[in-house]
């Protein structure tokens, strides 16, 4: 049984994983979607209810009856590495790929279906809420007045991305950014801005959820800062204890989303209390691992090589709850 | 008129990094020049900022 890990060569990440499993002699294949066609080369067909067939790429084959799990991790587009690309063959390859894989039996970290919710900010600040996490007052909205409304209320707001930056641009960033009722917020109207209060902090948390097991880690914030993303602060991550009932929460959160893998981020206040900021479900981890020394590669691996587990439903589909 | 959130976006200093391991497709992972896997080297690895949390941000949103 072979795990399959679906991300692009340059992800050193994902190498920590691959070493991991080298070291415990777990069958494993790497492979790139942008590769296929080319590269990589897929086969199946259906007979007998089900897709019989394989995966190769770079001399390494898998069987598509032989997955033990699937670790979708920096996957570039299907096909962007083909002679000649194009929109309609990133579909018909993305149907091929992804919908052979949806029909194999095997385990997700994480099932794209649950990926996709996932990244949802609005909808993770009601699941995180739902899960018992505290949430600061948020705004989606596309009306300047609803905006300065809402600036104007709580007085100090940030701004931020709900994607994260625009693509194709490897030197714009767009950083967190405080805010007040000041700002000219009539650009509102044209594209959905996320307001959200500001939350004066002592420290930034990073919270890695590996199946069941827990990896939090606390770097100390300067006094004013914003986003912990950006700018030395001179300070690094500390790995800390996960206090129990933030634990819980994040049991209930991932729960919930259906998720086998995600990395929470929280502001820690100036009285201690976590704040929800958001939960990346294929946050990096490399950074924390490094900092820390948190075995989080290990337990991802260990993961991915586990037997199936049929009480293990995160893989599959996340628990329905009333308001969810 | 642009959306108000590219109102915050900031030119990002790209750091002059050549990076000094290649993809060993036999191994499937990242090696460095004289044959080690990249992720024996972790300060290596701090330093070009490929495992931080901004990295692969423009093309993968997860952060």
């Amino acid at each position: 049984m072979t795990v399959l890990i679906l991300t692009s060569e340059e992800d050193v990440t994902a190498d920590m994983v691959v070493a991991q499993l080298h070291a415990t002699g777990t069958p494993m294949m790497r492979l790139d979607p942008a590769d296929l066609p080319g590269k990589a080369v897929l086969s199946a067909e259906y007979t007998h209810g089900g897709f019989d067939g394989r995966l190769s790429v770079n001399g390494h084959v898998v069987s598509l009856g032989g997955l033990r799990s699937v670790w979708v991790r920096r996957p570039g587009e299907p096909a962007a590495h083909a002679a000649h690309p194009s929109p309609w063959l990133t579909a018909e390859t993305r149907q091929a790929l992804f919908g052979v894989l949806h029909s194999a039996s095997t385990r997700w970290m994480n099932h794209p279906r649950n990926a996709d919710q996932a990244r949802l900010k609005p909808w993770q600040l009601r699941v995180a809420h739902l899960s018992g996490f505290a949430v600061p007052p948020t705004v989606f909205t596309t009306s300047p007045r609803l905006a300065q409304q809402f600036a104007e209320e709580h007085r100090d707001v940030v701004v931020k991305s709900a994607s994260g930056p625009p693509p194709g641009d490897p030197a714009l960033a767009l950083p967190t950014t405080l805010i007040g009722p000041d700002a000219d917020f009539s650009d509102v109207a044209a594209g959905p801005a996320l307001l959200q209060r500001y939350i004066p902090k002592r420290a930034d948390i990073r919270l890695t959820c590996v199946g069941a097991r827990l990896f939090a880690a606390r770097k100390t914030a300067e006094p004013g800062q914003v986003d912990g993303r950006y700018g030395d602060t001179g300070h690094s991550w500390q790995g800390i204890p996960v206090p129990e009932r933030i634990g819980r929460s994040v049991h209930d959160y991932v729960d919930r989303a259906g998720l086998a893998y995600a990395a929470f981020d929280f502001a820690e206040d100036e009285d201690g209390h976590w704040w929800f900021l958001e939960c990346n479900q294929g946050g990096q981890f490399g950074f924390v691992e490094l900092e820390t020394g948190q075995p989080i590669s290990e337990a991802v691996a260990l993961w991915l090589s586990r037997r199936e587990d049929v009480g293990d439903r995160r893989c599959h589909r996340p628990r329905r709850r009333s308001g969810v | 008129m642009r959306p108000f959130t590219l109102n915050y976006t900031l030119p990002k200093a790209l750091p002059p990094v050549v990076m000094s391991y290649s993809f060993d497709e036999s191994r499937q992972l990242n090696v460095l020049p004289d044959g080690r896997p990249a992720v024996s080297d972790p300060e290596l690895l701090l330093m070009v900022g490929t495992t931080t949390s901004t990295a692969g941000s423009q093309t993968h949103f997860d952060d």
